[in-house]
């Protein structure tokens, strides 16, 4: 093989790239849009006077009055008002919180980051939690595989809130072991996080041990095992990566649970974060801040299932050219 | 025996010297900040997070018990509603109302350092009037203000357009919590307040967690408490943090596991339960102002009709449903001023209403809904007897929309009316109001002068009359006992405006006395509730260990 026909087929390669990525980003791009849409048509239809709804309970002043109409361009036609505020957004300009006297954006930046630590941990912690469970019960048809698929089950059905209830009063009021609330260190990350986990556990284990199981019938697992090779490695080497597959298609839903539910495990368990910001913006009537939080769930979401499908196209190149 | 009580009177001075040990270190501890308070700290769960820590944009009852760790205001108020000194040591008041001369005290510094005098509660004054700054203030409160005038570094003469009785309370209020001057130009973000926004306090606001906590550590100068207050001096505690926990159960929890040692908030369901825990004491304080209320909107039918509303109140056995929702922890309240304003209730009314179907029934035949239709509700002219209440969400609280079930399953049983309560969001019910497509709106006040209350209610055009009933001799009572500073007077008078619209017009039913819970683990003292608000009181008082 010449070093010109390695070179074509780099080239080809990455032309075979080109194409699916940046339908992805398009398609991101598009749902960014409609998400800003709707957010805005929202705004319009809440009912009551547009100044009304964006002022909410922050104070209302003839000033102030004049100053969100200039704002958010209220005195022009719609179409005039839409094209702006998506202009706006274009330059990240989330707009001000009239309730809180503050821009969105610092509001949003600020809290930011709890969240996302607490989301990550509630991942690791359901992944963790998932592979454990799938990958010592597959396959074994025991009661222990009952047991899993049953705790399963039970985890991906209990809603964060009363999770968050149940182990706060096992482990905190009862035995004493972590905190009740608050952002201080590992030990008041453990229960939020699990509570966060669970649901994320149980539906992770079920596909999981599913697609186990599934991959343990197939011919080359009867080929392995004909190699002499123990299950544990049948199981943790090969059966995993085909189980894997469906798994991750589940990432986008999963980052939907955590974000759904930081909102409430936050409030329960008194921790600052995005989930706190949400609660008090549509109980307080924020619209600013809730339109930015649309935007931003929206983003995560458009993020996270691009980079999925990117990972697709990475692992598997058939995909490349099939889509 | 002999051997036993060696023992004994071993153990006896051993734990004496370790007493005075300890004693001896709190003590040295504690020496270098002076004035040989105790130490010590504590954790305060509480339900809401306040919008802003800064007192003049302050709006929340619930936050009320924070204002005063950081900030004290002129005057205080004594358990009968008595203005007592404060940082204002007297107070004179011209013949016509019209001038107020304050002295002040002459020892006070602010936590930035700057000193108290004069010229800062005229900067305060004038800034709660500042245009865009704080518009319901500056409308409502401070509409009767003119000017503050410097007579002298610690004498301020403040001039109002009109005689005001309520000029004091405001100043008693927590808008009047002295801000530094200095502070309210430098401060980063001035309407939220926080950290860089200081008073002259007990305590110091030096941290605060959007959505965990806010920390207060012990201001070591504060020698000018009001002189109600149980002690004098710095505070006892060297820290304080409010928590943030809007969950109630986990508020209860924590305070059970002993993991925070006072939490504010209490919901009826839990109190039984922490009332039979020795270990944990509950106190309750009826708040002042309004007591939570059912008004009839009389703009249209039915209750255009006194005879409907009369129906509508004696239908309903409130001691039966206040029980059944609230297990007896509820306060009934009997008129449109709650008992939590003992200055102005008028006591006479208690027992003169209610509970009675047999006259509501005969009252509603008499008004024209004699018929029934097929689910048993009574209507006229084709038309059901419906009573519509919307109410915005954010404003429940205390199981209201479970007690207007209750209601609702009363009124239905006894009488037969259609009472339909919605909760909506903001803006529905504002649409709902404006259109009056109401027939019944649900309100309670906790002004800490209950006739602020009555005047948003009541006279016609008010901000809140929502019953859209007039009566110009009514008005006329109520502007006279707002410029009357005679509190006997004030009494009388609305003691004939409670007459008025409970007896005589029957425009609204009366439910509860809404209160504040406050349950605090062992050895925690000091939990008091501010005389006339209800609300808890700051930490000033507060200590931990015997």
């Amino acid at each position: 093989m010449s070093t010109l026909t390695l070179t074509r087929r780099r080239g080809l390669a990455a032309a075979g790239w080109i194409g699916p990525v940046v339908r992805r980003l398009g398609a991101g791009l598009v749902v960014l849009w409609v998400a800003a849409t709707a957010a805005y048509v929202a705004l319009l239809l809440v009912p009551g006077d547009t100044v009304d709804v964006l002022i909410a309970d922050g104070v209302d002043t003839p000033q102030r009055r004049a100053q969100i109409i200039t704002e958010w361009g209220l005195d022009r036609p719609i179409p005039h008002q839409y094209g702006d505020y998506l202009l706006r957004l274009l330059h990240g300009d989330l707009g001000r919180s009239y309730v809180l006297q503050r821009d969105v954006a610092e509001i949003l930046s600020s809290q930011i980051w709890p969240t996302v630590r607490l989301a990550l941990t509630a991942a690791a912690f359901g992944v963790v939690i998932a592979l454990v469970l799938a990958l010592t019960t597959a396959g074994r048809r025991s009661w222990t595989t009952g047991l899993a698929g049953f705790s399963e089950l039970t985890a991906a059905s209990i809603p964060p809130f009363l999770a968050g209830l149940l182990l706060l009063a096992v482990f905190s009021f009862t035995l004493g072991w972590f905190p009740v609330s608050g952002d201080r260190g590992f030990a008041s990350l453990v229960l939020p996080a699990l509570a966060l986990g669970l649901q994320i556990a149980g539906a992770l284990g079920q596909v999981l041990r599913e697609g186990l199981e599934r991959a343990l019938e197939e011919p080359f697992a009867v080929t392995a095992r004909s190699r002499g090779i123990t299950e544990w490695r049948l199981v943790a080497r090969h059966a995993l990566r085909h189980a894997l597959l469906p798994a991750v298609t589940l990432t986008g839903w999963f980052v939907g649970v955590l974000l759904g539910g930081a909102i409430v495990v936050e409030a329960v368990f008194g921790r600052p974060g995005l989930g706190q910001i949400t609660l008090g913006a549509v109980t307080g009537k924020d619209m600013p801040v809730v339109m930015a939080v649309i935007m931003f769930a929206a983003a995560i979401y458009v993020t996270v299932s691009t980079l999925v499908d990117l990972a697709y196209l990475a692992i598997d190149p058939r995909l490349r050219r099939s889509r | 025996m002999k051997v036993q009580k060696g023992i004994l009177a071993l153990v006896g001075v051993l734990t004496l010297a370790a007493c005075g040990a300890e004693t001896g270190a709190a003590n040295t501890a504690s020496g270098g900040e002076g004035g040989g308070a105790k130490g010590g700290s504590l954790v305060w769960a509480v339900e809401t997070q306040p919008v802003t820590f800064n007192p003049q944009q302050w709006g929340q009852n619930k936050a009320r018990l924070l204002v005063h760790n950081q900030f004290d205001a002129l005057v205080a108020r004594g358990k009968d509603g008595e203005f007592l000194p404060w940082l204002a040591t007297s107070w004179e008041v011209s013949k016509d109302g019209l001038t107020y001369t304050f002295q002040l005290r002459k020892d006070v510094t602010f936590h930035d350092g700057e000193k108290f005098d004069a010229a800062s509660v005229k900067a305060n004054l004038d800034q709660l009037v500042a245009p865009g700054y704080n518009a319901a203030v500056a409308g409502i409160q401070l509409r009767n203000f003119s000017s503050a005038e410097v007579t002298d570094p610690y004498t301020l003469k403040v001039t109002l357009k009109a005689p005001d009785a309520l000029f004091l309370d405001f100043l008693s209020s927590p808008y009047a919590g002295q801000v530094s001057p200095k502070s309210l130009k430098t401060a980063k973000d001035l309407k939220a307040g926080g950290p860089d926004l200081v008073g002259t306090g007990p305590f110091i606001l030096d941290r605060f967690t959007p959505g965990q906590e806010v920390h207060y550590r012990r201001n070591p100068a504060y020698n000018w408490a009001p002189p109600n207050a149980a002690h004098q001096g710095p505070a006892y505690l060297e820290e304080i943090t409010y928590r943030f926990l809007p969950e109630a159960a986990v508020r209860v929890g924590a305070l059970t596991s002993g993991q925070v040692q006072v939490i504010e908030g209490v919901p009826a369901t839990e109190l039984g339960l922490l009332k039979a825990d020795s270990s944990v004491k509950v106190e309750t304080s009826l708040n002042s102002g309004s007591a939570f209320s059912y008004y009839f909107n009389i703009s249209h039918p039915p209750f255009d009709d006194k005879r409907v509303r009369e129906a509508f109140r004696d239908a309903v056995d409130v001691d039966t449903v206040l029980n059944s929702v609230y297990q007896g922890t509820a306060k009934r309240a009997w008129s449109i001023v709650g008992q939590g304003s003992p200055q102005f209730y008028d006591a006479s009314l208690e027992n003169t209403y209610g509970n009675n179907a047999q006259r509501a029934n005969k009252l509603l035949d008499e008004a024209g809904w004699s018929k029934r239709d097929a689910e048993g509700f009574r209507v006229k002219d084709g038309k059901r007897l419906t009573v519509r209440s919307i109410e915005s969400a954010p404003y429940v609280r205390d199981r209201r929309d479970v007690l207007a079930q209750a209601v609702q399953a009363a009124v239905k049983q006894s009488v037969g009316i259609d009472f339909q309560p919605k909760v909506v969001d903001q803006g529905t019910q504002q649409k709902a109001l404006q259109d009056d497509q109401y027939e019944l709106f649900q309100n309670s006040r906790g002004d800490t002068d209950a006739g602020a209350a009555l005047n948003l209610i009541l006279p016609k055009g008010a901000a809140i009359n929502r019953t859209h009933y007039e009566n110009a001799e009514l008005d006329k009572l109520l502007a006279e006992a707002s410029t009357t500073s005679d509190l006997a007077k004030r009494k009388e008078i609305y003691a004939k405006v409670q007459r008025i619209v409970v007896t005589d017009e029957a425009l609204l039913l009366p439910l509860y006395v809404p209160a504040d819970q406050v349950a605090y683990g062992a050895g925690v003292t000091g939990i008091t509730f501010e005389p006339v608000s209800g609300t808890p009181n700051s930490a000033y008082d507060v200590r931990t260990g015997t």
